[in-house]
């Protein structure tokens, strides 16, 4: 059989880790709250949906993004809690250290998932790539007391299938002449980059199986597919092509501020006013970056979750809320419906460009933007010292006349509420809170 | 506003700009040359950056207003704005000092904060309302504080151990001490306790 012949034979021309934790949100809970081991418990409860579900709620059926109604449904018994994401970022910072503690090229690739570069480390550690890996799951679960799942291979996209392939708390190592027996039963609209349109166009050609894929010759793969898909073969076939990027963030594609409010509102005023807030969140990053945008997208969404939004192209580039609250209050105009539920709005600013390379058309008062540009650096120096929104547009007042969420008081994160002396609403200690009564 | 110490920072780059060119080419950098290694745009902000230079004693002008490298070529420590030959000794004995979290925390990945609200380690000096540093990485030793699950209840008392026999001793003579019949899961080692006043 050709399907039993190893795709590569070398195991280790190079190693690559991917590390996912295991229901992030709710685990960092069940660490900070010890009772909460071994329960259903899902994060989200300021929104009304399931932000995150610990593997007991899982197990149950609880899926990401039901509606809180239902989760007590099918699973009665569940603990519900409000997001905590100072507490979630403090975990995640501690995760990628403790990562680097083992290399130093460490990936953070989003809140909860890294990729490392193992390469050359088998002799500092004097054992297997598979037994590094297995260092840094126990030192993350005694450290942190959260699990992780690991994939231990070739290339990127070979690790993600085997930080997949045996999840909570797994780990899958899969050197180069084993890569075969991991891709011979995977569907190949699970690979990591191919979504369903290409999956279903490589089923057309009897393409159903990542291995299939793999072992198609190149002159197939150049001829009918993009360079994306190239990279993604390459990768399978145990040739890294994706590097393990170690810089931190230092710019970004877009910047999308959005936030969620309840109740949800049918007033106008106040509607806009959460897209005039998230427009000025959008720009505060955008400043911070200095980037500067020339297309911004908003979007609203109603109680019943239908999203409206459109793209509004600039006709220079900006990072100022004041330029923009003239689209911003058009584009809100062709999308709000009177009468209707809404929940939820958000700003996208796209098409971003270095702050310092702006060209000015011959129409723009030059003068003027640049008192602009002193105002808003102003501006942000005050919110360094006194908190964000400390100087807020008038269009963003009416947020004021109702709090981000109402309900019930357990609608914010214990950690806001169980302050020490000297911490304060806005400034708390770096380090997670236990919340062990003794 | 700039503050001062980013005017500082400012200035330290341009002159390592120039300090830069002048070990790569053998000379000192023609007017023109400096505003492009600063980015200063105009002679005249060009101008005043060398007069700067020149009071500071990094450089020199001759007759004609070409630089002459002084300090720029071997460069001491710079502190402060001021380049001087002697660092300052109150400097030299700030450079290996503890900052307080670096004294409270040793392990920070797997140190965690917690509240006290019980009087039972009163005795040690932790007291209701103060907060405990708990390393979670930190193996439990006979005489450590631990915060402990003791048959499904959570505590923090001290360990001891003596041979095969586990016991958690309270520092308040108003509780027992707890042998574990079932159960004992150790959460992590008390290393600190703060107690703030005002």
């Amino acid at each position: 059989m050709q399907d039993s012949q190893p795709l590569t034979i070398s195991s280790w021309p190079q190693a690559i880790l991917h590390l996912d934790a295991d229901a992030f949100f709710a685990s960092c809970e069940q660490a900070i709250h010890p009772e909460l081991k071994g329960r259903p418990v899902i994060t989200g409860k300021e929104r009304g949906i399931v932000a995150a579900a610990s593997y007991e709620a899982k197990a149950r059926g609880v899926q990401r993004g039901m509606r809180l109604f239902e989760v007590k449904k099918v699973c009665p018994d569940v603990v519900i809690l409000p997001s905590d994401y100072e507490t979630y970022s403090l975990f995640s910072v501690r995760m990628f250290e403790i990562l680097r503690r083992f290399s130093p090229d460490v990936e953070e690739y989003s809140i909860d998932e890294a990729f490392v570069d193992l390469t050359g480390l088998r002799r500092s550690f004097h054992g297997s790539y598979g037994m590094i890996a297995e260092k840094m799951r126990k030192a993350i679960a005694t450290e942190l007391g959260i699990t992780v799942s690991a994939g231990v291979s070739l290339s990127k996209v070979l690790a993600k299938i085997g930080s997949k392939h045996r999840k909570p708390s797994g780990l899958t190592v899969i050197p180069g002449r084993e890569i075969h027996l991991y891709l011979e039963k995977l569907p190949v609209e699970k690979v990591w980059g191919i979504g369903p349109n290409t999956a279903a166009f490589l089923n057309k050609h009897g393409i159903t199986t990542a291995l299939q894929f793999a072992k198609r010759d190149e002159t197939f793969i150049k001829k009918h597919l993009s360079k994306p898909y190239q990279e993604i073969w390459h990768e399978l076939n145990g040739r890294s092509v994706y590097p393990v990027v170690t810089e931190e963030k230092g710019s970004y594609q877009s910047i999308s501020k959005a936030k969620t409010f309840t109740p949800p509102s049918q007033d106008e005023s106040f509607v806009f006013a959460q897209l005039s807030k998230n427009l000025e969140n959008a720009c505060i990053k955008a400043r911070k970056y200095h980037l500067a945008a020339m297309r911004i997208i908003v979007f609203v969404r109603k109680q019943d979750f239908t999203s409206n939004g459109v793209e509004i192209k600039l006709t220079r580039p900006t990072a100022y809320p004041v330029e923009l609250f003239g689209v911003l209050r058009r584009g809100f105009q062709n999308l709000y419906q009177p009468r209707s539920l809404y929940r939820q709005t958000g700003v996208v600013l796209s098409g971003l460009v270095p702050e310092s390379g702006i060209q000015y058309t011959l129409f723009d008062d030059t003068t003027k933007i640049e008192k602009m540009a002193r105002i808003y650096e102003s501006i942000d120096e005050i919110s360094r010292k006194y908190g964000k929104h400390t100087i807020q547009h008038g269009a963003s007042l009416p947020t004021k006349l109702q709090a981000q969420h109402e309900g019930e008081r357990g609608d914010v994160p214990k950690r806001k509420n169980a302050l020490f002396k000297g911490e304060n609403k806005r400034q708390r200690l770096g380090m997670p809170l236990l919340h062990i009564k003794i | 506003m700039p503050s001062k110490s980013n005017k500082e920072d400012k200035l330290r780059s341009r002159v390592s700009e120039i300090r830069a060119f002048y070990r790569k080419s053998g000379r000192m950098p023609s007017y023109s040359e400096v505003s492009d290694l600063t980015g200063l745009r105009s002679k005249n902000a060009v101008f005043k950056f060398i007069g700067k230079l020149v009071t500071l004693k990094i450089l020199e002008k001759d007759k004609k207003g070409k630089l002459i490298p002084l300090t720029i070529a071997n460069p001491v420590r710079v502190l402060g704005t001021v380049e001087a030959g002697f660092p300052s000794p109150a400097e030299e004995e700030l450079v290996d000092t503890l900052s307080l979290d670096d004294l409270l925390i040793q392990n920070r990945e797997a140190s965690f904060l917690l509240k006290v609200s019980g009087d039972s380690m009163s005795g040690a000096g932790i007291m209701p309302g103060d907060m405990v540093i708990v390393d979670k990485g930190r193996s439990a030793k006979s005489g450590d504080i631990v915060i402990a699950q003791v048959d499904g209840e959570w505590t923090m008392k001290y360990l001891r151990k003596r041979g095969e026999s586990v016991t958690l001793v309270p520092a308040n003579p108003k509780y027992q001490p707890i042998k574990p019949k079932n159960e004992l899961k150790i959460a992590g080692v008390v290393t600190a306790v703060v107690r703030k006043y005002k």
